[in-house]
């Protein structure tokens, strides 16, 4: 069909969506009350995610109550429940929760968001992304937590090391379009044997290889020389939170910034993988090759990348939302309301 | 009425404490289902339909006798594009059949609001889409959350700060909601929408499942569970869905109140059985399931249609 689809243009990708449960908040007012109390050095949180499931709506980022460590200090018995499931992808984040208002509008986030940038660009040299991918999906929120108020403000960032000049698309299509129907089936059988299996489940980034007899395996991104030669087609995948046809989501981006540095590519055919009642979707996952090129200053260190990434608003405005939790929280407010 | 729910739930959690789980079978003679039963069906449910997944929950709500890592189950994210109280009206405006029928023409379950299929764009009632697409025209609706919307005037103008931190730097490859909203093809558009998380936690006193809603606005902000009555069909609103703790969250959230589920699943079972299906108790989840449709229409979250609930005779 469309094969030409935004040929040439500059590739855009879907922000990631943040979205916080209320445990997340009931969780930091207590590490801050029974453990931080004026500490505002940054806490290593956990973010969670999955790859699209439905074709209206993208999967979000949340930060859940299990996202902070546990507060009791007691060490919970099973080590790592969250490990495995494939509904809670984790992804390593950076919380600086400061003390007052003025502080948290204090905070440098250029520098805060270049910081996590450089993080991610030495994962990438170090050889890191290989063993850990989704340390290239590492993202950062500041907040303030007003507990009179039980009022929290808090901004996300899911920072994006930024290519100059940027990749180009050369085609993008759903990927039942671009495969035979035997390569459609084979990866779908492969894409559900990923998904079920504990141990890649919640592994987000992946090499798809498809053999000349239209057999599809999926393949850590540590195996990626071994599957060099033969004649089979690669492609690089990844789950995608978005749902828009048209683009793909966030974490393609620094996939690639991976891909052309680490790998040295230039022309990545890559997969947005994505699902239907929690099953492999070719229909809505897509197909694309972009063109990249690595900017020189980044290998040879010389400059700190260019980063981008904070989420807008509600209202599309680039500045920090804010939750009130009174009714759920205040023990007088739930005290009125019970009587 | 406030007062004689806590006094249920204090007689319930002195029953709760006095009798061991439920450990014998009475899924079929009383529609009920024993702690083992019910992590057999919620496996079943999480391998059938792998948006559920079981989880731990707070551990300090951690129940003894459900395993530490399969206390409730859970599904995210769960899209409610309309209120089932306006599909309602709609359906009464039509001058509504109430019952559901599904493609055998098995209209089991009496219920209000079956969603029409039609495009929510087209529904002016519906207050939620106005403020669907992102869209270049007149700035955006602003979206109550009820969290905060009382007490809008403690909050600071976060605008009045301005952007010292010069963020705003048009990055190219970020894509612009406006860009496609004015571009691309209706479907691409940002659909602002309700979502939910649904959980389901085993009630020991009831020994049934019981559904629970943790509601999102269209700002991705925790909706409180007042609005949550919106979405439930009035059948049901303010009479058996209830708004009380999570037994393994924090929070306040809304439930439907499992004191009729027993009796609402063995008619279920006895339907079936009637027509020589023999229900299997590793399906009772998915029968549940749309018992729980019935009292929340529109939110997507059931596909267990294509599934058997049990073996056939014929």
């Amino acid at each position: 069909s469309d094969l030409g689809r935004g040929q040439g243009q500059i590739l855009r990708f879907k922000l990631f969506d943040s979205q916080v449960d209320e445990g997340f908040w009931w969780r930091l007012s207590s590490l801050k009350l029974d453990v931080l109390g004026l500490d505002q050095s940054p806490v290593n949180v956990t973010g969670f995610f999955a790859p699209c499931s439905h074709p209206r709506v993208s999967q979000r980022l949340s930060l859940l109550a299990e996202s902070l460590p546990e507060v009791s200090g007691e060490q919970s018995a099973s080590s790592d429940p969250a490990h495995g499931n494939r509904n809670r992808c984790p992804v390593p984040g950076i919380l600086y929760n400061t003390n007052t208002l003025e502080s948290f509008h204090a905070l440098d986030k250029k520098n805060l968001l270049k910081m996590e940038a450089e993080k991610i660009l030495l994962d990438i040299s170090s050889g890191k992304v290989e063993e850990e991918c989704s340390s290239l999906l590492r993202f950062l929120v500041i907040s303030f937590a007003d507990l009179k108020k039980w009022t929290f403000h808090y901004w996300f960032a899911f920072p994006a090391l930024v290519l100059n000049p940027p990749a180009t698309l050369v085609s993008l299509q759903p990927a039942s379009e671009v495969f035979s129907t035997e390569e459609t089936d084979s990866l779908t059988t492969a894409c559900n044997e990923w998904r079920s299996s504990s141990l890649t489940a919640d592994v987000p980034f992946f090499l798809v290889s498809i053999a000349n007899n239209s057999r599809a395996t999926i393949r850590p991104l540590r195996d990626w020389k071994s599957c060099q030669g033969d004649g089979q087609k690669l492609l690089y995948g990844f789950y995608d939170p978005s749902h828009i046809m048209s683009n793909p989501g966030w974490p393609l981006r620094n996939f690639l910034a991976f891909i052309c540095l680490r790998w040295k590519i230039e022309k990545v055919r890559f997969f947005c993988y994505r699902e239907k009642h929690g099953m492999a979707d070719l229909g809505s996952s897509l197909v694309g090759e972009a063109s990249v090129s690595a900017p020189q200053d980044w290998t040879e260190r010389r400059s700190a990348p260019q980063a981008t990434g904070w989420e807008p608003n509600a209202s599309g405005k680039l500045t920090c939302r804010t939750v009130n939790l009174k009714e759920s929280m205040d023990p007088v407010s739930l005290a009125v309301a019970a009587a | 009425m406030v007062l004689t729910q806590k006094l249920h739930e204090t007689f319930k959690g002195t029953v709760e404490r006095i009798t061991g789980p439920r450990t014998v079978s009475a899924f079929k003679e009383k529609g009920v289902l024993s702690v083992s039963e019910f992590v057999i069906a919620g496996d079943n449910l999480v391998s059938k339909c792998p948006t559920w997944s079981w989880e731990a929950g707070e551990p300090k709500k951690r129940k003894p006798y459900l395993p530490p890592d399969k206390q409730f189950l859970v599904t995210r994210n769960v899209p409610c594009l309309r209120r089932a109280i306006s599909v309602e009206e709609e359906y009464e405006a039509a001058g509504g059949e109430v019952l559901l029928d599904n493609d055998e023409n098995d209209g089991w379950l009496a219920t209000h609001g079956k969603p029409k299929e039609t495009q929510p764009n087209e529904e002016e009632t519906i207050p939620s889409m106005e403020s669907l697409a992102i869209n270049s025209e007149g700035p955006i609706r602003s979206i109550s959350t009820y969290f905060g919307g009382a007490e809008e005037e403690d909050i600071p103008d976060m605008a009045s700060y301005g952007d010292p931190d010069n963020l705003l730097d048009v990055d190219p490859a970020t894509l612009q909601p406006t860009y496609f909203v004015a571009q691309e093809p209706e479907e691409d558009n940002i659909l602002r929408t309700r979502t939910y998380d649904v959980s389901i936690t085993y009630d020991k006193y009831y020994q049934t499942p019981r559904v629970w809603l943790t509601g999102y606005d269209e700002s991705r902000m925790p909706l409180q569970p007042e609005l949550v009555l919106e979405d439930v069909s009035q059948d049901h609103a303010h009479k058996t869905v209830t708004i009380e703790d999570h037994p393994h969250l924090p929070g306040k959230h809304a439930s439907v109140h499992p004191c009729r589920h027993g009796a609402v699943m063995k008619k279920i079972i006895d339907v079936l059985m009637s027509r020589g299906v023999e229900p299997e108790v590793d399906k009772y989840l998915f029968l549940f399931l749309k018992f729980v449709a019935s009292v929340i229409p529109t939110i997507e979250y059931d596909y267990t249609m294509d599934f058997d609930i049990g073996s056939s005779s014929h």
